[in-house]
């Protein structure tokens, strides 16, 4: 974990209301998949945290939607040459076991950009069959990068592109046939929440990442916690925000 | 060379710049990124007797040049923190343990089990996110002067430190009951009450409805308030409230800190303590100035 004043390479719009970023670290960082990275923003108190989508040597790339203003100056203010101070690698990450072969991927709106960095990691050395839920026609995006695994399923809320319904429903009409050992799964908490009642009782190992308003991002400050099954706290900025779907309550 | 060594309480910090309480965890984090040891002291997370799980998320928000938090003390507990976590710090610089507590009895319950174990206790009587405990004893003179009695009651060595909020009728009043009860040292100030409305939503952002405000927008009120109470009282005052840079230090040692504490900014920018601790030095190497304490309470009024 470091602290880096990186240059803004690209910074473009990918979709509708979602933006590419990438920037180039003062040297090669090493991120795992699923990790991600805090974005300072100037005039604005609190860092954002945003999911690394694909790093390459020193070139880091992360996807964001507009949200509020500070997305929204992300946006408008940091075009090529722009620096921009990053706090990353930052949390667990996604980890795929070495006999896990059969990945599922589940996403949902922002939730897609974490799982493409897993695409990208395990594309060569895994069967990965993506299920990924859009809005609509004009959220679409990544599809290139998305193709990259073994089979991909993209659903949209109204049926102007593939599957009508939500990645979850695409995934669970599919699950029987594709068998997987492992599912990974990102997005909004009423999607996991969905995810997790479908796959209770089915004992496949199942993985979710979190998004939570973060204080620090490294775990000092205990604003971004989650609740534990076993009562306990998590932070999900350094225990996750990567946790086994069982272990959190949603 | 500046001489940035302070002097509170008989007890010499390396230089006067200190992470604030709930912005630093108890530093393991931080010393991911930088060797902590640099700091003058680091204050730790509110600690309680008992473990606590703190508030629902979400429990932080922002607005023009402030955040609001209400984490609501969670902490590991005191004995979790002995355990884990004190000897490690120490090793590192010094400590002062910020404590709370339900009620009075828990003030003095934990201040003699930390009593000799660290170099300061700082005394959370203003913290706005919990029901009971917290602010709620230290927003009067009589409830701040008979609890500080009750926590240096408790203490044979460890200087106290009593944390005063800003959320009060009289700040200078209570720093002044806090003295009048034993303290040797207060801190101020801690975050004001706040809100931070989701106007799509019409609810609140924060999960407690309201949280503390700190950041860069209250640093004026701070000055202000640091200047009025170490006038108020004899013994030192350490200062914080929205310091962002080396420059922003000097304005609170002037106003009269003889140390100051960061917070907020530890999120902004994660080297902001060793980053402000060099501008101390070069700012006082471009002013004259030998030792940094020649600049404490220095500001003449108009």
């Amino acid at each position: 974990m470091r602290e880096i004043i990186a240059t803004v390479l690209e910074n473009k719009k990918i979709a509708e209301e979602t933006y590419s970023l990438t920037f180039a670290c003062d040297e090669a960082v090493k991120v795992r998949a699923g990790q991600f990275v805090m974005v300072g923003i100037n005039g604005f108190p609190l860092r954002r945290p945003i999911a690394v989508c694909k790093a390459e040597g020193e070139r880091v790339t992360v996807c964001y939607r507009l949200k509020g203003e500070g997305t929204r100056r992300l946006a408008s203010s940091y075009s090529r040459g722009e620096k921009l101070s990053v706090l990353l690698p930052l949390g667990n990450g996604f980890y795929v076991g070495e006999k896990e072969k059969r990945v599922a991927l589940v996403g949902g709106g922002v939730g897609i950009f974490p799982l493409v960095s897993v695409i990208r990691a395990y594309a060569e050395s895994k069967e990965i069959y993506s299920y990924m839920g859009f809005r609509n026609k004009a959220a679409i995006c990544m599809q290139f990068e998305m193709q990259r695994g073994k089979e991909l399923t993209i659903a949209t809320d109204d049926g102007s592109v593939g599957y009508r319904g939500t990645s979850v429903q695409a995934f669970m009409e599919n699950i029987d046939r594709v068998k997987p050992d492992v599912v990974l799964s990102c997005g909004p908490t009423p999607m996991l929440r969905a995810l997790k009642s479908a796959m209770s009782g089915r004992n496949i190992p199942t993985y979710v990442s979190l998004e939570e308003r973060m204080g620090c991002g490294i775990g000092a400050c205990l604003v971004c916690v989650c609740d534990l099954t076993d009562g306990k706290h998590a932070r999900v900025c350094k225990d996750g925000p990567v946790f086994e779907i069982g272990e959190v309550i949603l | 060379m500046t001489d940035l060594r302070v002097t509170i309480c008989g007890v010499e910090l390396k230089n006067p710049v200190i992470p604030a309480s709930g912005a630093f965890g108890f530093g393991r984090e931080f010393h991911e990124l930088y060797d902590i040891s640099v700091l003058g002291a680091v204050c730790t997370k509110g600690l309680t007797p008992e473990p606590r799980l703190g508030n629902p998320v979400p429990r932080i928000a922002e607005s023009s040049g402030v955040i609001l938090n209400a984490v609501g003390l969670q902490n590991p507990g005191v004995e979790h923190f002995i355990e884990h976590d004190l000897a490690w710090l120490k090793g590192k610089t010094r400590v002062i343990a910020n404590v709370a507590g339900r009620d009075v009895e828990d003030y003095g319950k934990i201040c003699a089990r930390l009593d000799g174990l660290v170099d300061f206790i700082e005394l959370n009587i203003s913290c706005p996110n919990v029901k009971c405990g917290g602010m709620a004893l230290g927003v009067r003179p009589e409830s701040v002067e008979n609890v500080t009695r009750v926590a240096k009651s408790a203490l044979k060595s460890t200087p106290l430190i009593v944390k005063l909020s800003p959320n009060a009728e009289s700040v200078s009043a209570n720093a002044r009951a806090a003295e009048q009860g034993g303290a040797d040292c207060v801190s101020l100030v801690n975050t004001f009450t706040g809100m931070a409305i989701d106007i799509e939503r019409r609810r609140p952002v924060l999960a407690n409805n309201t949280g503390g405000v700190s950041g860069a927008g209250i640093k004026p009120i701070a000055v202000r308030m640091v200047y009025e109470v170490s006038r108020a009282v004899k013994i030192p005052v350490i200062g914080m409230g929205g310091i962002a840079c080396a420059e922003d230090a000097v304005e609170f040692l002037m106003a009269g800190a003889s140390a100051v504490q960061v917070g907020t900014q530890n999120f902004t920018d994660a080297l902001a303590c060793p980053k402000i601790i060099e501008g101390l030095a070069a700012w006082c190497e471009s002013h004259g100035v030998e030792k940094v304490s020649d600049l404490v309470g220095t500001v003449k009024m108009n």
